[in-house]
């Protein structure tokens, strides 16, 4: 009996302890997030001439500066993503979300990356409408960011995306899914891919500023809606990830 | 011209906000603390309000409270322009009747601005 009580007052504990690691990086990632802003306005202003002329060098480096500083904004959100993916007592925003719209919705974002690498993203969508699901739509739309931005980051110029949203009516889930010519998964890397701070060898050689959570907190986000996420990929063949999604969810 | 009070604690901040916000042409007030804010909203006229929920004093969901309780500014829309992203922030200001939730560090003042135009009264 004894050793119950022990282990319920060490639990308590551990529960304290936390919840105050996640009060913790909400407050640092609040108080970085104010400085990222006053950095990327600023530098915008610039760029803008809104503070005067910059010769088109001056103008170059401060583009640069812009795109490290939303690489640090997205770090911090991923953070704040993973600070809630990973506490189990976060409890799911559950509401009936129609997910062809919201892809929809979230493509546009893309759009200067896309113009960049001169990348064509094709959305097919089925003629039949889709089910609603129940879902959290803020942490559903993290997953489905982090996952095109992926297959841009990994895609080669000049290639196509797609991406195929499809009902399965035996198990009355939603699938989507998302497919890239990029430079794809070697067999060695498979298993790690998930892994918290994982980053593939040729990821890192493609694209050097990633921070290694973002298909761990998508995993983690899949899971708690009790849907599965897999891939199939091989080197330099492209990759497509599959994100299966129950309609019905309930907790 | 139109109306803006800009409830904001970061000195800087406000100073940029403000800057590309009177280029679309808005007269400005602002105020930096709980208290400050809390007498600022009871100006005349004011077609929009931009709130922060950080602040020294009282915070901005208080605020949110006395400006919705507060007759000429019942109507008055609000945009809360801060870096809390938790779904509770969100959901609590918009249940206190935030008309808009913006996290600064994900939008440019572009956007900022236009989305104040969009509201605007």
């Amino acid at each position: 009996m004894e050793d119950i009580e022990k282990l319920k007052i060490e639990n308590e504990k551990l529960k304290k302890l936390n919840t105050d690691k996640s009060d913790l990086i909400s407050l640092s990632a609040h108080k970085l997030r104010t400085s990222l802003s006053a950095l990327k306005w600023t530098l915008k202003m610039f760029v803008n001439k809104d503070l005067g002329d910059i010769n088109d060098e001056q103008k170059k480096y401060m583009e640069k500066a812009i795109t490290s500083n939303e690489k640090a904004i997205n770090l911090v959100n991923y953070l704040l993503t993973f600070n809630h993916s990973d506490d189990v007592s976060i409890k799911l925003n559950l509401k009936q979300i129609n997910i062809v719209t919201l892809v929809d919705k979230i493509i546009p974002l893309f759009k200067g990356e896309l113009k960049n690498k001169n990348i064509n993203l094709i959305f097919n969508k089925t003629e039949k409408s889709i089910p609603y699901i129940n879902m959290d739509e803020e942490m559903i739309t993290n997953v489905i960011q982090n996952l095109i931005e992926n297959a841009i980051k990994y895609s080669l110029s000049n290639s196509e995306i797609f991406i195929k949203i499809t009902e399965n009516i035996s198990n009355n889930n939603i699938e989507f899914s998302i497919h890239d010519n990029g430079i794809g998964i070697k067999e060695i890397d498979k298993s790690k891919i998930f892994n918290k701070f994982f980053r593939a060898p040729n990821a890192i050689e493609k694209e050097n500023t990633g921070s290694g959570l973002g298909l761990f907190t998508t995993k983690n986000i899949i899971e708690k809606h009790n849907g599965q996420i897999w891939f199939e990929s091989s080197n330099k063949q492209g990759t497509t990830f599959f994100v299966s999604l129950p309609v019905n969810l309930t907790l | 011209m139109k109306k803006i009070l800009i409830i904001e604690d970061d000195e800087f901040l406000q100073g940029l906000e403000a800057t590309k916000i009177v280029k679309s042409g808005f007269t400005i007030i602002t105020a930096q603390r709980g208290e400050e804010a809390m007498v600022k909203i009871l100006e005349p006229n004011i077609n929009i309000i931009l709130l922060d929920l950080l602040l020294p004093n009282f915070d901005g969901y208080e605020i949110l409270k006395k400006i919705r309780s507060n007759e000429p500014t019942k109507k008055t829309p609000v945009i809360v322009f801060s870096n809390l992203s938790d779904n509770k922030d969100i959901e609590k200001a918009i249940d206190l009747g935030a008309n808009k939730f913006m996290i600064k560090s994900n939008f440019s003042l572009e956007e900022l601005v236009e989305q104040i135009n969009k509201l605007v009264i």
